[in-house]
């Protein structure tokens, strides 16, 4: 004869032995075999953990924060290299007088090119100041709009001018930028 | 208690400027300096990557040379030697061509284009008629009571270019004041003579296919600019133009 749990009478199927019938109501709540832990001491061992935590968190914050070092300021050492250094015949005494004689006059130069700078300013200014003299006399309303500021003006864009013009129809080389640069967080 | 009416008329005028696309050609002083620069920190330098591989290169062919080829020449591979690049780096520039700094508008001196003197400003300039003459001058309206003056000038570069034009408006008030009074035979007590407010603004597109509703019109530099306006005119507008 074979084992089988398969009853060949049909019997009511039960979901759990806690049923004790299908048409009533769970009589019990369920409730694990072995007794339950405490919670006091979970919540003592879980606070003591936080306020481990916290202190060691604490702890960092009170140190100094480490300095994020300036790339460009590092010279790196395969530079400081003697081979490196580039070996050129000492300048002649016709060169220095000519160097010292150019710097001379772009000081003069530079110095023309401001003035004339600040003289158009000068006069932009003045130009300006005539015009809303006249305003004013003409009529207040009309004056008060003018001094108004002007909020869509700043941010003011623009891109410079460039050696030449844009090429039409010009189809750029096709290539992918990759950004190495590091970053550091305090 | 209301004011008595003015017996100006008023006017907002739109100097519209074409900024420059390129660079203006250096001047001597400023070639030489550069020239100069550049020599001063090839001096200061220390070798690069690229001129230490170029060095030991040569060392090496001198050496090969002079000892009639004794040393690894057996592997035959090809080595790209560092003359080799910059001799390909030349020929890949050479083979660019950019677009000319000179126009053609430049050489047919066709003054309507935008494309001419591409480093310097344009302005425009219209036929319009005051009184009974045709002039050239930087489109006017007449300002209507209600608007700012500002809108008088924005108003007036719209009837001589159309709506869609992008302009930046350098602010609310004016630059410069052209003030003229009419002839005796129009003057009146009440109409004695009108005063133009110029304003300033900067041409942000750059195409203007769909514009130029008036046949008339000029885009000039400041040189340029005595062409045509009147002396007193030009005047008062050459005092807020810079160049």
């Amino acid at each position: 004869f074979f084992l089988s749990s398969w009853l060949p009478q049909t019997v009511p199927c039960r979901g759990s032995h806690w049923q004790s019938s299908l048409l009533a109501l769970r009589a019990s709540l369920p409730v694990r075999a072995q007794p339950k832990k405490k919670k006091k001491v979970d919540v003592k061992r879980e606070q003591a953990q936080k306020d481990r935590m916290k202190k060691k968190i604490r702890k960092l914050e009170k140190a100094a924060p480490e300095m994020i070092p300036i790339e460009d300021f590092i010279t790196p050492l395969k530079y400081s290299d003697s081979k490196r250094v580039r070996s050129l015949p000492p300048l002649s005494f016709e060169e220095t007088e000519r160097r010292v004689l150019l710097m001379k006059r772009w000081c003069l130069f530079k110095q023309k090119q401001d003035k004339a700078e600040k003289a158009a300013i000068q006069t932009l200014v003045e130009a300006q100041q005539e015009a809303l003299k006249e305003l004013r006399l003409e009529s207040e309303e009309l004056y008060q709009a003018a001094i108004r500021r002007d909020e869509g003006l700043f941010p003011f864009e623009r891109e410079g001018p460039n050696y030449t013009p844009p090429l039409p129809g010009y189809d750029p080389p096709e290539g992918k930028c990759i950004d190495i640069t590091k970053v550091y967080t305090q | 208690t209301a004011a008595a009416p003015r017996p100006w008329k008023l006017f907002g005028a739109m100097c519209l400027l074409r900024l420059p696309r390129i660079t203006q050609p250096l001047e001597k002083e400023e070639e030489e300096m550069a020239a100069l620069m550049g020599q001063i920190e090839l001096e200061k330098s220390h070798y690069s990557d690229h001129e230490i591989r170029k060095l030991e290169e040569e060392e090496q062919l001198r050496r090969r040379k002079e000892s009639a080829y004794d040393d690894d020449e057996g592997p035959g591979k090809t080595v790209i030697m560092a003359q080799d690049l910059e001799e390909k780096w030349e020929q890949k520039l050479q083979r660019f061509k950019a677009a000319p700094r000179v126009t053609d508008a430049d050489k047919e001196n066709n003054r309507t284009s935008l494309n001419r003197k591409l480093d310097r400003n344009l302005m425009l300039l219209v036929k319009q008629k005051i009184g009974n003459q045709e002039l050239w001058l930087l489109p006017q309206a007449e300002w209507q009571p209600g608007e700012t003056l500002r809108s008088t000038a924005e108003r007036a570069m719209a009837t001589f270019l159309g709506d869609h034009i992008q302009a930046k408006i350098l602010g609310n008030a004016p630059y410069g004041i052209y003030k003229y009074k009419f002839p005796r035979a129009v003057r009146t007590e009440d109409n004695v003579g009108a005063k133009v407010f110029f304003f300033k603004a900067f041409l942000q597109s750059s195409d203007l296919s769909q514009a130029e509703l008036k046949k008339d019109y000029l885009w000039v530099t400041k040189d340029e600019l005595g062409d045509y306006l009147k002396s007193e005119y030009l005047k008062k507008v050459n005092r807020f133009l810079l160049d």
